[in-house]
């Protein structure tokens, strides 16, 4: 295990590259993370991802604009890319598959990708749809490909009142899927007014929550199964 | 601000020219801020070597610029093969041509092309967009084609119409890209090189920049 100051040096360093906009930086960093033995989700989450959360900051201080914003984002992939492939499989014993997608009128995935990823590691099944997804897509993809959850992300206050829509539609045409949203905007409140079976703020609190889903779902198709023997 | 510190500084580091013009005009909303573009040019054709030449380039003024506290915009010269980038979404915002004429290095060729006096369509372009407010040359309104219709006559897929580009009119349409295009599709079957390029060749500035190599000035 890496000692703690060359730790914190590579994720101060993931970080700035980031925040600077600098993809080598990214990319050496992310290479000096691997040959530290840091544990690739951790580089991510408090490296890259926590200099993205800084960007958010200057840009709302319009101390960086547009073009600042998509550079930093390009530094994140860029050393986003080495890091994921090192994301250690976690085998949870639950397993499902998920439809994701950022509704329509929104643009920004990188948060939507970030869980999308944990998903991946915990060997999910994820459909992704993508970003300024057509709200009937969702229902769409959920019954076409019957998963057992669907996320939907926003970053916008003015994007996120598609959310409601959805959930109506998909509860509609399929009770027994659920439902979890995230995304800047929206809150656990959101959630429970909306009629989403669950929220979560980042990530790692994605994955978690998706897990108790499914078991429960489990749980509930199971003992529906032994009281029809 | 004085610009021709930084115009010495990337002649030096190999630009054949370099303009800076007032693009206030041609922005829209994500970069309007940006309302400062450095032309910089280069004297040769448009290859993988030319395409380093151009980014290292934009390299050098970036540092110049960010030295100096101010923000910059690469575009780069092969804008259009920048791919699976996020930035890259604000590349087709803007045009090196319209850089150029802004910078008063030249005006759009009846072929489409811009057109500089001393070297013609010859050479290959590469824009940074910067905030810094540096005092930008005079650009070019009228076309200097003339009664030359050298481009129009020769072009093998007879996509060049013959229309004369102004500043009013900065958007007329003036080649066909799709039979251009098309052309080159063609052609790629057959040969290892797609490119045409012959309005590039025939213009006569492409030659009177040989002759005149004497002469000063832009
Ligand atoms: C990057 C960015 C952009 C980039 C997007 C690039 C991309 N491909 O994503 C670009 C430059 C394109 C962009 C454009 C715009 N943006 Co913008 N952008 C941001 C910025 C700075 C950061 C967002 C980000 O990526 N954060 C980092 C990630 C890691 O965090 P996250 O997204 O929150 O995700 C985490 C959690 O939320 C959660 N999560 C996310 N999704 C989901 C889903 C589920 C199911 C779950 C459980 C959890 C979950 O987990 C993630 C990881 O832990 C924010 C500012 C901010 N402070 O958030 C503004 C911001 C979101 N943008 C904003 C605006 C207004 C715009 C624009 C309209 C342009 C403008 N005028 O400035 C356009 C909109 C275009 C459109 N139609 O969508 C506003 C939105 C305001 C509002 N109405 O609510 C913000 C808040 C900035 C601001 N204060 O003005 N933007
Ligand atoms: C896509 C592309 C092509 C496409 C289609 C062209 C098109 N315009 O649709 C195809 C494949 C056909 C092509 C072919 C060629 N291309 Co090409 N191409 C490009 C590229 C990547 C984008 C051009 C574009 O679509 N711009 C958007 C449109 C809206 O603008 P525009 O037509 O370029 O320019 C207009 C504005 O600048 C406007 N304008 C001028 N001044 C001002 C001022 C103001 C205030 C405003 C508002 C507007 C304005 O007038 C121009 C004409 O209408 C550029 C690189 C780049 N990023 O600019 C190279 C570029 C234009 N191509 C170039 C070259 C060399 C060629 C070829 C000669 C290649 C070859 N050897 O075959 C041929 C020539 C064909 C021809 N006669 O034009 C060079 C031109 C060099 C020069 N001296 O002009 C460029 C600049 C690449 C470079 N980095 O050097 N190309
Ligand atoms: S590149 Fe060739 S086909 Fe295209 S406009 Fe020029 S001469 Fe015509
Ligand atoms: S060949 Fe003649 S008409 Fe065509 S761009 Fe050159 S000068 Fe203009």
């Amino acid at each position: 295990m890496a000692d703690e100051a060359k730790k914190k040096e590579i994720l101060e360093k993931l970080r700035n590259g980031v925040i600077q906009y600098d993809e080598d930086t990214c990319k050496e960093a992310a290479q000096e993370a691997l040959d530290a033995g840091l544990d690739a989700n951790e580089a991510i989450f408090d490296g890259l991802v926590s200099g993205m959360e800084e960007v958010g900051r200057l840009f709302e201080a319009q101390e960086y604009f547009v073009p600042e914003i998509l550079m930093c984002a390009d530094a994140l992939y860029a050393g986003l890319d080495i890091l994921k492939p090192h994301c250690k499989q976690m085998d949870i014993g639950v397993k499902g598959a998920v439809v994701i997608g950022t509704v329509e009128g929104d643009v920004h995935d990188i948060g939507k990708n970030l869980v999308k990823m944990m998903f991946d590691v915990a060997g999910f099944t994820v459909y992704d749809l993508g970003r300024d997804v057509p709200l009937d897509k969702f229902v769409e993809e959920q019954l076409k490909t019957d998963s057992e959850l669907v996320c939907l992300s926003a970053m916008m206050t003015t994007s996120m009142v598609g959310m409601p829509k959805v959930i109506e539609k998909i509860k509609e045409k399929n009770p027994n899927c659920m439902i979890m949203i995230g995304g800047a905007p929206t809150s656990k409140e959101l959630a429970d007014k909306w009629g989403a079976d669950g929220y979560a703020e980042d990530a790692s609190n994605a994955l978690k929550e998706a897990i108790k889903m499914v078991s429960f779902l489990k749980k509930l198709r199971d003992e529906k199964a032994a009281r029809q023997q | 601000m004085n610009a021709e510190p930084l115009k010495e500084h990337l002649k030096k580091e190999g630009a054949t020219l370099v303009g800076v013009g007032d693009v206030t005009k041609a922005l829209t909303g994500e970069i309007v801020h940006l309302n400062r573009g450095i032309a910089l040019a280069v004297n040769r054709s448009l290859g993988s070597e030319t395409v380093e030449q151009l980014v290292k380039l934009q390299r050098a003024a970036e540092i110049w610029l960010k030295e100096r506290g101010f923000r910059s915009l690469s575009i780069p010269p092969d804008s259009d093969r920048i791919k699976g980038k996020l930035i890259a979404r604000l590349y087709k915002l803007f045009s090196h041509k319209t850089a150029a004429t802004c910078s008063g290095l030249g005006w759009i060729g009846k072929n489409g092309l811009l057109i500089n006096k001393r070297y013609g369509p010859k050479l290959s372009w590469a824009t940074v967009l910067t905030n810094a407010p540096l005092k930008p040359d005079s650009p070019v309104t009228e076309s200097l084609c003339g009664n030359c219709d050298l481009c129009v006559r020769h072009c093998p897929s007879g996509a060049v119409t013959g229309s004369i580009w102004s500043r009013r009119e900065p958007f007329k349409k003036l080649v066909n890209y799709e039979r251009c295009r098309s052309l080159k599709t063609n052609r790629r079957l057959f040969e290892e090189k797609p490119n045409c390029g012959l309005c590039v060749t025939i213009c006569p500035y492409s030659r009177k920049g040989l002759s005149n190599k004497a002469r000063s000035g832009k």
